[in-house]
């Protein structure tokens, strides 16, 4: 208590430090898009690896879908595994809408919110009935028949089978307002720094890909924003008191059914954005980048940020989207066989991740971070206790 | 309608009957895994998503000890014992340290062993398919016209009921059964009692585990089929199915269930024209939703009654 009151004189510098914090890091993102805009990977020891922003963007869109799973698992507390789904029909309603009608990325969200969010709150009906492991298994089952549906004959014309379906006839153009060009001449002429930049001007395709990071960091912003202020609004506290004791929030008043088919609605839309902006990422949905394996990573995600924190989905969506590649391009390390490198050395590590924080650390890494901070904190305040006993 | 029933029971009965032979052939060994999922399941309340692999993994370690020159069966053997050792390890590492009641980390832990066991399988005997041998005599038992039942059918349906009828006996003539059966009955008044819970729970991992590599290295033993890392997760969604649709804690609900699956995905697809082959996967997830819906409790099962 009294080392908040030391913290934060008041409010308002209180906001202000929030304020500054956002925009630092904003900064700070624009720095590294614009660091790793040309180069992308960094190597250590004999081994590179990718650090582009492909697969940054990847891990937005990953994120995204992760964030889903904190409504749904971490804040209202149903076990649904079948994420995967719906980051599955977000991407292919995208990729349909962008293929054979050639509308523009950020019109076919439009189409895509609603569609999932409806379709998350179908498939969460029989949730109201169906509860705990049982739900679980559904799900699990719901994520592993979504290839096969895509793969469907009679879907062919809209999904393009087996082969998946290219939007590659979409280029994300950079507007020409945005100063690109002179931000990273900027850049370029700082002292020391200048080296990390690249050098001359960006070539089109760079921009373009700088655009989809600015583009796809916003969305991932605003779908925080949104989800942020769901929780800690009169349904989101219904979500939690759901979570924490079911039968108790029935008896103080809480809706179970629209609360819960609201939040299967929320995570399945968050999904279907994700999935959305992955095929723009990649510019192909194909049926095997969303089997099942896939919703199980995404639980590993969700697991390893931490369940029921907002800021775990962020880590949860890097660790899918940079352990499974790097550990595949690591070619070489001492002591370690070849042949443990060449398998599927990234679903081994991610199981491992998966196994070892849930039995240790179970808040995942935002947690065990808060923690951290608060014994160093604790430590301090201890230290002016005693500086007060002795005056 | 008359017309098209003559159609399926007259000119096509030789169609029809080999694809029961299909369905009860695959049904007994989805019945298999859903043994395990349902021994587990009486004892913890918890569905072990890594059974597949675990049983997999068995099945691999089979094949491993084949190679090395020990005789089929015995090294089935071997692979039940060895799995059945592991899974106890497991069990007592990773699982007796939550609570029952709290699903969501156990579901978490078992997911996780299901990664990593199936990337140390992948890892060490490759993703390449690998022929399995034979467990039972090759040929066909019975041949009429154009239908052949062979003899792996009525081997592997016969094999799942011996281990059902092996697993009664267990569970209700021995003390150990009894123990189990306390257990799973009430967790907190067994203990009381003086059972020894954890390992009376780590026996049921055990036999749930023996029981799984005995039904994957059956499924792998049939002849058209090859042994690789990935195998089970299709027939993990089907035997889990079989096992809700049987009860979750019943091990004779598991035979009803694995039939009736097999015969969802062999029969019964192959006869509803809007319904394309590839859809059984689909099928046997719809078919899991309407028990889960309008019978939790399954076929057999006994109903969850909870005091709140």
């Amino acid at each position: 208590m009294l080392d908040r009151l030391q913290r934060n004189g008041s409010p308002a510098s209180e906001r202000n430090y929030q304020i500054a914090k956002w925009i630092c890091f904003t900064i700070f993102l624009l720095l590294i898009a614009f660091a790793y805009v040309d180069v992308g990977t960094i190597s250590i020891g004999s081994n590179n690896y990718n650090l582009s922003l492909i697969r940054l963007n990847k891990a937005i869109a990953y994120t995204i879908a992760i964030l889903g799973l904190q409504v749904v698992i971490g804040y209202t507390g149903q076990i649904a595994l079948g994420q995967s789904f719906f980051f599955g029909t977000g991407a292919y309603v995208s990729a349909w809408l962008i293929a054979d009608h050639s509308w523009p990325f950020l019109l076919t969200l439009l189409i895509v919110i609603p569609s999932c969010f409806l379709i998350g709150m179908i498939l969460g009906l029989p949730a109201l009935r169906i509860r705990g492991l049982y739900l679980a298994l559904l799900t699990f089952g719901l994520a592993a028949v979504f290839p096969s549906i895509v793969k469907l004959d009679k879907l062919y014309g809209y999904t393009g089978g087996a082969g998946g379906k290219l939007t590659s006839n979409y280029k994300f153009l950079a507007p020409s307002w945005l100063p690109f060009d002179e931000v990273a001449q900027a850049l370029q002429k700082l002292p020391l720094l200048g080296d990390f930049f690249g050098d001359g001007p960006l070539s089109t395709r760079e921009e373009s890909r700088l655009w989809k990071f600015i583009l796809f960091s916003i969305l991932a912003a605003l779908c925080f924003w949104l989800v942020h202020n769901l929780i800690h609004s009169r349904p989101g506290r219904a979500m939690r008191a759901i979570r924490d004791n079911e039968t108790s929030a029935a008896v103080s008043g809480v809706n179970l059914a629209i609360t819960k088919t609201l939040s299967f609605g929320v995570a399945s839309a968050l999904g279907g954005v994700g999935g959305a902006i992955y095929v723009a990422e990649i510019g192909i949905a194909s049926p095997d980048d969303f089997s099942s394996l896939v919703a199980i990573y995404l639980i590993v995600g969700l697991v390893v940020g931490g369940v029921g924190t907002l800021p775990g989905a962020v880590i949860g969506g890097l660790i899918y989207a940079l352990v499974p590649d790097w550990a595949s391009s690591t070619q070489s390390i001492s002591f370690v066989p070849e042949r443990w490198l060449q398998g599927p050395t990234g679903s081994l590590i991610l199981g491992i991740l998966l196994i070892v924080l849930t039995l240790f650390l179970p808040g995942g890494i935002v947690m065990g971070w808060r923690r951290l901070k608060a014994m160093i904190r604790n430590n301090k305040s201890h230290l002016a206790i005693k500086n007060l006993d002795k005056a | 309608m008359t017309l098209s029933v003559r159609r399926i029971w007259g000119l096509n009965m030789d169609l029809f009957l080999q694809r029961v032979f299909d369905a009860i052939t695959n049904g007994s060994t989805y019945a298999l895994i859903a043994v395990a999922m349902v021994l587990i399941f009486k004892a913890t309340t918890l569905i072990n998503f890594a059974q597949g692999e675990q049983a997999i993994l068995g099945a691999f370690a089979v094949l491993q000890l084949w190679y090395w020159g020990i005789p089929m069966w015995g090294a089935v053997i071997l692979g039940m014992l060895f799995s059945a050792a592991l899974a106890a390890g497991l069990e007592r590492v990773f699982i007796r340290k939550f609570d029952p009641a709290d699903h969501l980390p156990l579901v978490i832990i078992t997911l996780g062993l299901f990664l990593v066991i199936n990337a140390v399988a992948a890892i060490v005997w490759r993703f390449d398919p690998q022929s399995f041998p034979e467990l039972f005599p090759s040929g066909n038992a019975f041949t009429y016209n154009n239908v052949r039942l062979s003899w792996y059918s009525i081997f592997a349906f016969g094999s799942c009921v011996l281990v059902l009828i092996v697993f009664q006996t267990l569970l209700t003539r021995t003390k150990t059964g009894l123990a189990f059966r306390a257990v799973s009955s009430n967790l907190e008044s067994s203990r009381l009692s003086g059972i020894k819970v954890g390992p009376t729970l780590q026996f049921g991992w055990a036999l749930a585990a023996a029981a799984g590599t005995l039904g994957a290295s059956i499924y792998a033993a049939n002849p058209v089929l090859q042994i690789e890392p990935s195998m089970m997760l299709r027939a993990l969604i089907f035997s889990v199915t079989a096992a809700a649709l049987g009860g979750l804690d019943s091990l004779w609900g598991a035979l009803i269930g694995g039939l009736t699956i097999g015969f969802v995905q062999s029969v019964v697809v192959q006869y509803i024209p809007f319904i394309p082959n590839e859809m059984s996967l689909s099928a046997a997830v719809v078919v899991l939703l309407i028990v889960l819906t309008l019978r939790p409790s399954g076929v057999l099962g006994t109903k969850a009654v909870e005091r709140v």
